[in-house]
């Protein structure tokens, strides 16, 4: 087993065991939940809005190279820089490398997942650069140094007096009810002198509009909008996989991402950046600059079966609806795409230490049910188990196991007599007292569960030796 | 004429739950079913084919193909069994001969309530149960199977049935398979959360067309000495008066 | 400056080879029929959405209500400086408003940071989702989104009934070939980052007005 799967299985532990946590995420979820439902509620047409948004971001993933070129032309053309990044290190140092040469001492970031995957602020805090998180919660775990809990709400496993409480420590007031609307006042006075002050911004994108040659942000605090229109250099880290072929297409996909994302009917700013300011306006940065990041996509793409991943818009939906995110939470995942599109992604983005993420699934497929663009998750957990076991990296003891199992099934008489011994033995020890203990080889079962149940006689028994005369010897059927 | 259908009778509710098959029969008997049980039958390869090991599940899912070549319509208590017949076999079996054979068998497999109320019409089979029950949607009955109303029709259709409703009833109860051992501290949360749910319902049992989600919540009930019971739908829908 | 681009034909080559094998085709469905309810009487509509989305849209009957709701507006606000937009439209509305206060126009630049409220046209209103769509070309970037208040002056006929007809506009008016921005606001600035509860006004406008002006 991995480092990181042995440490997923002790943070799952304390978490899905923490009845606080449990709460918070609970109450957040139900928030969630009957936005979503109201929201969906107002699409005339659920499903053919998410067969159009799949239909869309499909024919983009089938063309990828046909309209990132495009769209590469149309940024140029309107002034703009086009970077294309194989990995994270090549991402990174460009863009150091461009707040080195422009003197940037300041940079404010609007909510971007790709720069938290290529692990970016660091990079630019080396080289003696103050990097703002400019959303909410992203502002909030940063000032605690955590990651993201959620790709959507990042601070969403603190509650208001945890905030209250980092407020205090870290930016000296105290909103003493810890009143969220004081908070957030809070908040944006701080960061109000980050966004006057910085020399560069840097953002992500939802969208990559291809014949337009235009980024697509969606934000509602409007940092995302400051973030791009005050500082003097716009830098916008994306995947590949971001684009779609026309601006029409948005009509669709932005209402789509917004309901699935938080049940809005759209997010309040529905933002298209399409080059630096041009002489004619009033403001703007003087400098525009995509950096594409390839990252394992391409290996991705190439992959036929699984390829459809890479038409995730990132709206959070199958996080939020996933029991096993609900119960262990966004950290213990160690990844940062969390719930199920993290568990499908990661292990092609990060290699073979994140394989566990794919068994860590009851396979319930609720994911699947909320995916705005009909991705079907949890049979690509499946598929990941499926290439976990194929490569070899299996535990060899659970090979075995199978292949013996297989044996048997492979063999009524050998199938009977298993199953006969294992309820003997079984009854044998729990008659003894000892189920749940280290002697009870189902004890993984049985120590937080009551035992299973051990009939003295299987149902093949019981139809060979006939149904009918065991029912007119008990003259009725009981129910358990 | 009878209809005759052949019990397919997953090898854990062979070996840890006869009773369910066994109430199934008298369902599908007081129906007017002729029913069959094929004593080779094992198991369908899921647990296997859950896990990854695709290689180990094969073999058994053919060996199931040849079992039921000739059985004309195919019955089981269980959802995800059914499901991975008609669902996975498929899929398992994609770029084998026996493809359109998997395809075709997937086709007359039905899962009990399934078969009850689509391909027999029925939603009163006759049975009588006078206590409050509350239904778990199992995932792969609900969302491979689309399976959504069919067991609550039957249910309604039992007399002296109180049926209560339960707060995310379609909501996974954690079992999963291995997951339920391999991740038992997450799939212990789980079950916890749905046992909180069917507590508030205030129902002495709860109930679904899977065995081995029963099997899993009745270990949590029982461990937190709840009220309420599980009980599969078979077997509520075997009792009489 | 040409950006020095090592991996742009490394990755666009193995985005090629990865797309030679086909994805597995998309499970047959049909579904007919709009998806979005299709929007009967737009003006209705918008004003029902801005409510939704928290707000405030004053309908008036002509050019000098215009200016009187601007006037009511801006003297709701604290004492500060008000940016407008460089328009014909905006001089005379201000002027009619008879309001004292400072102003800055977009021609000499961006709002300042102290700004209490900016005064802007918009390119089209979107009765499906109560959005006004702006550019560049509506006073720049920050003019939506610097100061606690935006005041957007607008007439019934720029009204489209939804995003789809808006965005189709834009792409063959070229507005993104001519401007450097877009953006489709429907509502105030908010915030539901703790603990899901709504907070106006996170980082940009805690009020967005539209006068919505009938009859000119």
């Amino acid at each position: 087993m991995s480092s990181a799967a042995e440490q997923f299985l002790r943070d799952a532990a304390t978490k899905s065991a923490d009845l606080v946590h449990r709460e918070i995420i609970r109450r957040n979820m139900d928030s969630y939940e009957a936005a979503h439902q109201r929201g969906r509620s107002r699409i005339k047409n659920w499903e053919a809005a998410r067969r159009r948004c799949q239909e869309i971001k499909r024919e983009a993933i089938e063309h990828l190279d046909k309209y990132l070129l495009q769209f590469e032309e149309k940024v140029i053309a309107h002034g703009g820089h086009v970077f294309w990044a194989a990995n994270g290190d090549e991402a990174c140092a460009y863009i150091k490398d461009l707040a080195v040469s422009r003197n940037v001492r300041t940079v404010v970031k609007s909510k971007s997942m790709v720069t938290e995957e290529i692990h970016l602020s660091p990079v630019l805090e080396k080289v003696g650069i103050k990097v703002w998180e400019t959303d909410l919660g992203e502002f909030i775990v940063q000032l605690r140094n955590e990651p993201p809990y959620h790709i959507v709400t990042p601070a969403m496993h603190l509650n208001r007096q945890q905030i209250r409480e980092l407020f205090r420590e870290k930016l000296g007031e105290d909103i003493a009810d810890a009143d969220p609307q004081k908070l957030v006042a809070l908040a944006r006075r701080k960061l109000r002198e980050a966004f006057f002050a910085a020399e560069m911004g840097i953002s992500g994108a939802n969208f990559l509009v291809a014949d337009s040659g235009a980024i697509a942000i969606s934000t509602n605090e409007g940092n995302g909008r400051l973030s791009t229109s005050l500082p003097r250099i716009h830098v916008a880290v994306t995947g590949i996989e971001k684009i779609v072929p026309r601006l029409e297409d948005l009509g669709t996909l932005w209402p789509v991402l917004a309901t699935s994302g938080t049940g809005q009917p759209i997010t309040t700013y529905s933002t298209l950046i399409g080059g630096p300011r041009r002489p004619s306006e009033a403001d703007g940065p003087e400098e525009f600059h995509v950096v594409l990041l390839d990252n394992g996509r391409s290996s991705l793409l190439a992959n036929a079966e699984e390829r459809e991943v890479l038409t995730c818009i990132r709206c959070g939906a199958c996080l939020n609806i996933c029991p096993v995110y609900r119960n262990i939470g966004g950290h213990t995942y160690n990844t940062t795409y969390q719930g199920p599109i993290g568990s499908v992604l990661t292990p092609h983005l990060r290699g073979n230490d994140f394989q566990h993420l794919a068994q860590a699934s009851s396979l319930c497929g609720a994911c699947s049910s909320v995916c705005p663009v009909n991705i079907n998750l949890h049979h690509h957990l499946l598929h990941n188990r499926r290439d976990a076991a194929a490569s070899g990296n299996a535990k060899a003891s659970e090979r075995a196991q199978f292949r013996l199992w297989r044996t048997a099934m492979l063999h009524p008489g050998l199938y009977r007599l298993g199953g006969w011994m294992m309820r003997r033995s079984l009854r044998l020890l729990y008659g003894m007292g000892l189920a749940g203990t280290v002697f009870d080889p189902m004890r993984a079962w049985s120590r937080k569960r009551t035992p299973m149940p051990l009939p003295a006689k299987s149902f093949r028994t019981r139809w060979k030796e006939g149904l009918e005369k065991e029912e007119q010897g008990r003259g009725q059927v009981g129910n358990k | 004429m009878a209809r005759k259908v052949s019990l397919f009778v997953p090898c854990f509710v062979d070996q840890l739950q006869p009773q369910v098959a066994v109430d199934a029969v008298k369902v599908l008997r007081r129906v007017g079913c002729e029913v069959d049980f094929l004593p080779d039958q094992t198991c369908c390869g899921q647990p296997a084919f859950n896990t990854g090991f695709w290689d180990e599940a094969r073999p058994c899912a053919e060996r199931f193909l040849r079992v039921f070549k000739d059985a004309e319509t195919i019955v089981s208590p269980s959802g995800s069994c059914t499901t991975m017949v008609r669902a996975f076999f498929p899929e398992l079996m994609a770029s084998g001969a026996l493809h359109d054979e998997a395809v075709a068998l997937g086709k007359r497999t039905f899962e009990l309530s399934e078969f009850l109320v689509r391909q027999m019409g029925l939603t009163d089979v006759g049975a009588s149960f006078a206590h409050t029950v509350t239904y778990h949607a199992s995932c792969h009955g609900l969302r491979e199977l689309k399976l959504r109303d069919e067991p609550l029709q039957l249910l309604r259709g039992v007399k002296g049935l109180k049926l209560v409703d339960m707060l995310r009833f379609d909501e996974c109860c954690g079992f999963g398979g291995t997951f339920a051992t391999k991740f038992e501290s997450i799939s212990v949360a789980m079950g916890d959360s749905k046992a909180d749910n069917i507590a508030v319902t205030g129902a002495e049992y709860v109930t679904a067309i899977d065995p081995s989600c029963l099997m899993h919540v009745q270990g949590i009930l029982g461990r937190r000495k709840d009220r309420a019971r599980a009980i599969h739908l078979a077997s509520i829908l075997a009792s009489e008066a | 400056m040409a950006t020095s681009n090592p991996s742009r034909e490394a990755i666009l080559a193995r985005i090629r080879e990865g797309l030679r094998t086909p994805a597995p085709p998309m499970e047959a469905k049909t579904l007919d029929g709009p998806i979005f309810e299709p929007v009967q009487n737009p003006l209705e509509r918008f004003q029902q959405e801005c409510k939704a989305n928290l707000m405030e849209c004053q309908v008036t009957a002509d050019a000098s209500g215009s200016a009187q709701v601007l006037a009511q507006v801006l003297n709701s606000l604290p004492a500060g400086e008000v940016f407008l937009q460089d328009d014909p439209v905006l001089r005379r509305l201000m002027e009619n408003s008879g309001s004292a206060r400072q102003l800055q126009w977009s021609s000499q630049g961006g709002p300042a940071e102290t700004a209490q409220a900016t005064v802007t046209l918009a390119d089209a209103l979107i009765a499906q989702t109560g959005s006004i769509f702006v550019s560049a070309a509506c006073g720049g970037r920050g003019a939506s989104v610097v100061a606690p208040c935006h005041i957007v002056y607008a007439t019934a006929r720029q009204l489209v009934p939804d995003l789809v007809t808006a965005l189709r506009t834009a792409t063959a008016q070229g507005r993104l070939d001519n401007h450097s921005f877009a953006c489709i606001i429907s509502g105030s600035s908010r915030t539901a980052d703790i603990e899901k509860i709504l907070v106006q006004g996170a980082h940009g406008p805690m009020r967005l007005v539209v006068i919505l002006e009938t009859n000119s």
